[in-house]
């Protein structure tokens, strides 16, 4: 369908390719404002205590200390740092500072200085009493009876029940699981742990603030959500919402974890206390223990099937750690099953239960897959050990089960986000074209038959299947604004979030499509609160789905006008001219340029200006599916696992810019990778995090990873722009429940927690009388 | 910070007798993490890549300047096989031998080849002036070495009659950048004798006698007595727990490089 475009389609370059690799001072960081004051953090070394006296004095009369802020001094109302829609599904259980820390890590004082080291030195001088409290470090601590109540406090908001340490609770049930596991003729039930895992963005979160000449507060971060961050930082700061302009520019991954409000509420207060200018970067070890982590989760899952390998029921019980906050509980809880269950939707019965529970450690938030990637691995070796069970073929047992073109799920109705969901009927799925496509270029069929090795390094292969959504209908929303210059050029203003990702371009491809110009005349400027329309930014794979259906709706209206002018000036209908090249061109040959049309509007006859904005608030949230194959070696002796090979087969819907979508599975499957087999937080028996930082805590590097094959099958999206759907996050539910089937295939042993770390792996190898 | 730049061995040694307490610094790579990340601030660094003398590597001697990049393609395999393994190949162009010995951390890449060869340590002094140690008399603990204020380590002495027939492995959580969970060196001469030494599994490179007694009285070891060699080097080495792994799976996986080593260098 795709080679119907023009521009969409092709691998262009990236719009801010050369300013990145040039080294333009593009970031957050890179701004550099005189006078401006520096932050710094007295995190907790406690993980669960109430402060009795803080006494900031020895710190506030340092020589170069401006300000000292703590729960003495600053806003005392409740929000959720979680940058989501409005009202945010997440509770209102943080404050800005609060007299209890709950846990190794939490705020207790941020001193603003002249310099780093000045601030940093004054933290030394600030005195803490605290009454250390019991503390639950685990699941299992947190839920037992008696365990201590983290959120005791009176003023928290939206806390599911707060004295059992649980910040949210899900049970959706369609039909009868229990009786319909009676009707099955194979059923497997397993459970499976998942660890903390860190996005290691190569930019840590990095905020500047200053007032403008008329007063105002300019916030110049690395967010996902400069729009959320407007609305949240202007509550708790108390300030009108046309006090504050929030500015993202280019950001160096963020991956869910800048979907957060984690220092613009701190560097605003500093700066409008002291109207200087205040800047705030994490370090690496506070961006892995201050900033926001990926959700553990404990999930048991039970599949049953009947004599036909027809799925008959699935049950899938969730409990995830949302560590001392709730931010994204409820809603990263609801993905476990929303982004799972509706790919099987032939099972007539199903049950989804699930708690979210505080604990002293640190906080989860949104990661890539969100949910989607925890639930994924239970439920997809639950699979494998079905097909077993069954006698199938893994992609055989997938063939026969999985949703298809005109079909739906009761799920899409029943699990939404923090809130029922919307029906939906799917209206582009090719599954079948990625299970062929992936089993081909992978050669599942002889490498799935060839007998087992017996020596110590043993080879195996396992697959597995997947969704996730573009975007959160009826919640959110993009926009766009397209003003035309008169050399026939554009500008593109849109609130989207580029983080890394690409989407500046992706956006552009699709308004330079429409208007029948190059990219190259389409100039994109995108999160600028004060320049750009509203979106809600960057998260839930909804950018290109939802912005870019803004983006070509805008470019539509503009394209209308543009008929209109040309048509006078052509003396023709508006209905009859064709926009391309640069040019509107009338059905007897004649044309007039871009150019001269804008001038005409600009200065001739009938002036105005072309130009529009539209907004698109989806209806749906089309799913992009996948299928994953891995290759791995297990060598039996040491534990030590190595992925040979590794296939992507997606359905993206039409990719607008190839080389970038398979850049973003290549990307996904990476982080997957590092999830399933090295990437997880250690923890002292007191809470404390063992290796925050890039040394300790292993993410896979080059030599680590095999060729990453990504396939993107033909598929065309009605309802999306260009025929398009999303594709940042899939990529990262294949490696664990793809390489946990293939350590089964190599070696008979099944793995239930991630990571598969070679101790792991070979102390489940040692259990079985492997190795 | 004073930074002492010497351009040959004789300034150095006067640089170290002028400020005994200096710190040394050749490739950085540990010392500049200290440095950055765990606020260490030396009063004095003696800087010594440019002190030629510790750049040779000739005749059985090794310059505690030579750096992993060039050891990669060292006549030594086991130490090639071991530089290979080193860090990424940024690490490899700064971090130096005498680095490994300098730090004496029990992962140190390059020790467990020294400690099975056998290999003695030159160090000097203006006051004292040169002395040579054997490996297990220079690295007494982890991160602990024999070294004396003012003195300079300046390479390592290795026998002349060592055979071709040496291999190296290490098991780590991932393939670069890594530090080892378990590593170990093996050299096996023409008479069956074999000298084992492992990493990462004790306070210091370790030997494991017991083990290297029983194979090397075996011409032509069976698989049986490559899997007893393996358990007993399993026997002796001394782990710990930490971050990277318990010491269960460090002995175990000692016992499983101990026996791979031997096979390889049977093959």
């Amino acid at each position: 369908m795709s080679d119907k475009f023009e521009v969409v389609g092709t691998s262009e370059r990236k719009v801010d390719g050369l300013a990145l690799i040039t080294g333009r001072p593009v970031f957050a960081g890179d701004l550099d404002l005189p006078h401006t004051l520096h932050l710094a953090l007295l995190a907790s070394p406690h993980a669960h205590a109430r402060i009795r006296r803080i006494d900031a004095g020895g710190a506030a009369r340092l020589p170069g200390v401006a300000l000292v802020l703590t729960h003495e001094n600053t806003p005392s109302l409740r929000f959720t740092t979680a940058g989501q829609g409005y009202p945010e599904p997440s509770p209102y259980d943080a404050r800005m500072f609060d007299s209890k820390v709950r846990f190794v890590g939490d705020r207790v004082a941020v001193v603003a200085a002249e310099s780093p080291r000045l601030a940093r030195e004054a933290l030394s001088l600030i005195a803490v009493d605290y009454e250390v409290l019991p503390a639950a470090l685990s699941l299992d601590a947190a839920l037992a009876p008696g365990a201590p109540v983290i959120h005791d406090e009176a003023d928290a908001e939206g806390i599911w029940d707060a004295p059992h340490n649980l910040a949210a609770a899900l049970d959706v049930a369609v039909g009868d699981t229990p009786a319909a596991f009676a009707e099955c003729v194979a059923v497997v039930e397993t459970t499976c742990e998942t660890q903390y895992a860190q996005h290691a963005p190569l930019e840590t979160h990095v905020c500047q603030s200053y007032l403008d000449d008329n007063g105002r507060l300019v916030l110049y971060t690395s967010t996902q959500v400069p729009f959320h961050l407007r609305r949240i930082v202007a509550r708790i700061l108390d300030l009108p919402i046309h006090r504050i302009r929030v500015v993202k520019p280019r950001i160096g991954g963020g991956f869910g974890v800048k979907q957060e409000v984690l220092l613009e509420d701190v560097c605003a207060l500093v700066t409008m206390r002291t109207g200087r200018p205040a800047r705030w970067e994490y370090t690496r070890s506070e961006e892995f223990v201050s900033a926001r982590t990926r959700h553990p989760f404990r999930i048991r899952v039970k599949v049953g099937a009947r004599e036909d390998g027809v799925l008959h029921a699935i049950e899938m019980d969730a409990i995830q750690n949302t560590g001392a906050y709730g931010t994204h509980s409820l809603t990263v809880l609801s993905n476990a099953g929303s982004k799972t269950l509706p790919l099987y939707n032939k099972a007539p019965h199903l049950r989804f239960t699930g708690r979210s529970v505080y604990t002293n450690l640190p906080v989860g938030g949104a990661y890539r897959g969100y949910g989607g990637t925890q639930a994924s691995f239970p439920l997809e070796t639950a699979l494998d050990r079905l097909a077993e069970r069954l006698g199938l073929d893994p992609v055989e047992l997938r063939r026969r089960n999985h949703i298809g073109s005109g079909e739906t799920s009761p799920i899409f109705a029943e699990m939404g986000e923090g809130r029922e969901g919307v029906p939906m009927i799917i209206k582009s799925c090719a599954i079948p074209e990625c299970l062929n496509a992936g089993m081909e270029a992978f050669g599942w069929a002889h490498k799935r038959a060839r007998p087992r090795d017996t020596g110590p390094v043993r080879r195996g292969v396992g697959m597995s299947l997947h969704m996730q959504g573009s975007g959160i209908p009826l919640i959110d929303m993009g926009a766009a604004t397209i003003k035309m210059n008169d050399d026939g050029s554009f500008h593109l203003l849109i609130g989207a979030t580029d983080l890394g990702t690409g989407s500046d371009t992706i956006l552009g491809q699709i308004a330079a499509e429409v208007l029948g110009v190059r990219l190259e005349q389409i100039v994109v400027y995108s999160s600028d609160t004060d320049f750009t329309p509203f979106d809600t930014g960057a998260y839930a794979s909804s950018t290109t789905y939802v912005t870019g259906k803004a983006v070509e709706r805008a470019a539509r209206e503009v394209e209308e006008q543009i008929r209109r002018v040309a048509a006078v000036m052509l003396q023709t209908e508006a209905g009859a001219v064709q926009l391309g090249d640069g040019r509107v061109i009338a059905p007897d040959g004649r044309s007039v340029t871009l150019a001269e049309v804008c001038t005409r509007a600009y200065y001739g006859a009938d002036q105005f200006q072309i130009g529009a904005t539209a907004s698109c608030v989806p209806e749906e949230s089309p799913p992009p599916f996948m299928a994953s194959f891995a290759e791995v070696a297990v060598d039996v002796e040491t534990g030590q696992v190595r992925v040979l090979d590794y296939v992507a087969a997606v359905d993206c819907g039409t990719p607008i810019n190839p080389r970038m979508a398979e850049g973003q599975v290549e990307g996904a499957v990476a982080n997957g990778i590092g999830y399933a087999l090295t990437e997880e937080y250690l923890f002292t028996p007191g809470g404390k995090v063992r290796n925050a930082d890039l040394s300790r805590y292993k993410i896979p590097r080059t030599l680590d990873l095999p060729p990453i094959r990504v396939i993107l099958v033909d598929s065309y999206e009605p309802t999306g722009p260009m025929g398009a759907k999303s594709i940042a996050e899939i990529g990262i539910n294949g490696p664990a429940p793809s390489i946990a089937n293939a350590i089964y295939h190599a070696t008979g042993v099944r793995l239930a927690r991630t990571p598969f770390t070679p101790e792991r792996v070979w102390r489940a190898l040692r259990e079985a009388g492997i190795g | 910070m004073q930074i002492l730049r010497p351009r040959s061995l004789d300034e150095a040694l006067d640089a170290l007798a002028a400020h005994p307490g200096a710190t040394l610094l050749a490739g950085g790579t540990d010392l500049m993490v200290q440095v950055n990340y765990q606020g260490r601030r030396p009063e004095v660094v003696v800087a010594l890549r440019r002190v030629p003398e510790l750049l040779q590597m000739e005749d059985g001697f090794v310059g505690a300047g030579v750096t992993w990049s060039r050891l990669t393609s060292a006549p030594w395999p086991g130490l090639a096989q071991a530089a290979r393994t080193v860090g990424s190949p940024q690490i490899r162009a700064m971090g130096t031998l005498g680095g490994n010995l300098g730090t004496a951390s029990p992962a140190g890449d390059g020790l467990p080849f020294l400690a099975a060869v056998g290999a003695g340590v030159e160090v000097a002094s203006r006051a004292g002036g040169r002395r040579t140690l054997a490996w297990d008399q220079f690295l007494v603990g982890p991160k602990r070495n024999s070294l004396q204020p003012g003195e300079l380590i300046l390479g390592v002495r290795l026998p002349t009659d060592l055979p071709q027939r040496q291999e190296f492995a290490k098991v780590g959580a991932r393939n670069a950048m890594v530090i080892s969970i378990a590593s170990a060196c093996l050299v096996r001469f023409a008479d069956g004798a074999v000298r084992i030494a492992l990493g990462s599994v004790g306070p210091t490179p370790l030997r494991a006698p017991r083990a290297e007694a029983m194979i090397s009285a075996d011409k032509h070891p069976s698989p049986a007595a490559a899997a007893e060699f393996g358990r007993l080097v399993a026997e002796e080495v001394r782990p710990i727990d930490d971050h990277r792994s318990t010491a269960a799976y460090r002995r175990h996986a000692a016992g499983v490089i101990a026996r791979r080593l031997l096979e390889r260098a049977l093959a």
